[in-house]
């Protein structure tokens, strides 16, 4: 369990959250009447205190107590029972006095926290300081100071908040100041169903699922779907076309791996340590049983090749003698005989005699093999082809290459290096592209980070730390 | 009409709010409020409930607080 996060009480919530509300924010939950307010903030005291026993504070300026206690049983929450037990409170007072007790030392806010533990805050709501307070700088006075009393007390809070139809002009500013911001709303969808979302605008020290998860209200109380979006999900329902990389956190982000006709661009630098990535996503090929076409370039030869794969469990001889890796390479150099009759050697061509060879040979072949069945796999060294052809060639090629593999529903990797391709080529290599993988060097630190992918869902940036077992890195 | 005979249905009032809202922290005005009733007579009520040990007090004046004071039964299993 992550102790920096607090969960919500809403399973769908937390993975919305990636586990949680981060320790000791102030969250606002607003929405306007009955979108469930009051639900999701007793949801959220009631499960921490059963499921984390974490004793909280219900603090409602409006409503009565027993009306709640009353209004919970719905749920088989025994809230009275919860307070004998001094895990849960439901208090009532006014805004003043709240606010009266909050500044005295070893005030009546102090004593209550300190009764309990309190750990959690729900206030209900802070609309109701609009009312107390006439000038709106004296609200905004006292929501800052209340806020930071709260962090005060590393209370994680959640602030309900009333929307109106009127738009009021503090609502920016109080938002402003909180750590995270929810939205509730209940839409009219058809004639006899209103549609209720849940939607994170903003959550400090947090990563978020973005856009409109629909909830519903249960037996249980709130019950939310993460929409389809979330990797969780894609996970799941992953096409039986999709092969994983072999590191788990990259095929979580791209919701299971690579899909068959997918081009992928990965962008390194000098610095940053590629081999494992593009081996794990080679091996997580061959594991499933795909042919690969190899772009062999001046930094890997045939015996790095080898020892990475074996890092795999992989005997590259032994595929290569089954015929399931071709290579094309662009440079005269000795090569085991073992390899001799996998190897296209197409350093001698000049660019027009290079097209025919892959359109004749290289395409064809893929291209008969995926009529018998075969599922193929293309590791397109652009750094290569860029440097051996000419980056002219790269504008003019690159586009129909991809595209071609990908109508025979072929995924390429297409290893670069966007700084030395130049922005104008970079741009185009792209946007021809159904994903991009990220890595680079800044520091002492290795990066790694998904900024597209074919269903929307990117990553921020990840640490990619070494480690000793396969798939030797991890990403954090 | 202001005989101690006269408050008994508001006292009653006062004393189920209170016993049935244990975490109520209310000022006289605050309760006025609340319940709907006059704050002046309120204030007599809750003198009275404070005497009875129902009640306790907060501090002092227009800014006490009235809140319930739990029987020793809680408190003796708390022990
Ligand atoms: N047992 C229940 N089953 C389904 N819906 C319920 C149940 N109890 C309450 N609701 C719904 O929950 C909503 C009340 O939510 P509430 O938390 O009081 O809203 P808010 O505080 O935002 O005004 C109402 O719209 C009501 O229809
Ligand atoms: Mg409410």
């Amino acid at each position: 369990m992550n102790n920096n996060v607090v969960n919500t009480g809403v399973n769908g919530l937390d993975r919305v959250l990636y586990g949680g509300i981060p320790r000791g924010n102030t969250v606002i939950v607003e929405g306007f009447p009955g979108t469930g307010k009051t639900l999701l903030g007793m949801q959220f005291l009631y499960q921490g205190a059963v499921q984390h026993d974490e004793p909280g504070i219900y603090i409602t300026f409006e409503e009565f107590p027993d009306q709640i206690y009353k209004d919970m049983k719905a749920f088989g929450w025994d809230i009275r029972k919860l307070e004998e037990e001094n895990k849960l409170r439901v208090i009532t007072l006014s805004p003043e006095v709240l606010m009266d007790q909050m500044m005295k030392p070893d005030g009546l806010f102090e004593h209550l926290i300190h009764e309990i533990g309190c750990k959690r805050i729900v206030v209900d709501s802070i609309s109701l300081f609009q009312y107390s307070y006439a000038s709106i700088e004296e609200q905004r006075k006292v929501i800052y100071s209340f806020r930071n009393t709260l962090r005060k007390y590393q209370l994680t809070s959640i602030l309900l908040k009333e929307m109106t139809s009127v738009e009021e002009e503090n609502v920016s500013f109080i938002n402003y100041l909180v750590d995270g911001v929810i939205t509730l709303t209940l839409k009219p969808y058809s004639k006899n169903y209103r549609k209720r979302t849940l939607e994170v605008t903003k959550m400090r020290g947090s990563r978020i699922q973005e856009g409109e998860h629909l909830y519903r209200i249960t037996d249980e109380g709130i019950y939310l779907i993460p929409a389809l979006s979330m990797v969780e999900d894609e996970v799941i329902t992953a096409p039986v076309d999709t092969v994983p990389t072999a590191i788990p956190a990259m095929d979580r982000i791209l919701g299971g791996g690579i899909h068959d006709g997918a081009t992928f661009t990965i962008d390194t630098n000098s610095k940053s340590n590629y081999r494992y990535i593009v081996t794990a996503i080679k091996s997580g090929r061959i594991k499933a049983g795909q042919k690969l076409l190899i772009f062999l370039s001046s930094l890997t030869t045939i015996s790095e090749l080898e020892s990475n794969f074996k890092k795999y469990d992989l005997d590259l001889a032994q595929i290569v003698k089954e015929g399931n890796i071709t290579f094309v390479e662009h440079y005269r150099r000795n090569v085991p005989k073992e390899y001799k009759d996998a190897i296209i050697n197409v350093s001698d061509l000049d660019n027009e005699q290079y097209r025919r060879v892959m359109n004749e040979q290289i395409f064809s072949m893929i291209e008969q093999g995926v009529a018998n069945g075969e599922k193929w796999f293309v590791y397109y060294d652009l750094n290569t082809i860029a440097s051996q052809r000419g980056s002219e060639f790269v504008k003019l090629y690159f586009g129909v290459e991809v595209a071609k593999i990908s109508s025979l529903g072929v995924s390429t990797l297409v290893f670069t290096n966007f700084k030395e391709l130049g922005e104008e080529t970079s741009g185009f290599v792209e946007r021809s592209s159904n994903g991009v993988i990220r890595t680079w060097v800044d520091g002492n630190y290795q990066f790694l980070q998904i900024t597209k992918t074919p269903n929307g869902t990117i990553s921020e940036p990840l640490l990619v730390e070494k480690i000793d077992e396969k798939p030797f890195i991890r990403l954090v | 009409m202001n005989g101690p005979q006269a408050m008994l249905p508001l006292q009653l009032e006062c004393t189920l709010y209170f016993e049935n809202n244990p975490y109520a922290y209310e000022t006289v005005d605050g309760l006025s409020v609340r319940l709907g009733r006059k704050a002046e007579d309120l204030e007599k009520i809750l003198e009275h409930l404070v005497s009875l040990n129902i009640v306790e007090v907060i501090g002092k004046g227009a800014t006490a607080i009235y809140h319930y004071n739990q029987p020793e039964l809680v408190h003796g299993v708390e022990v």
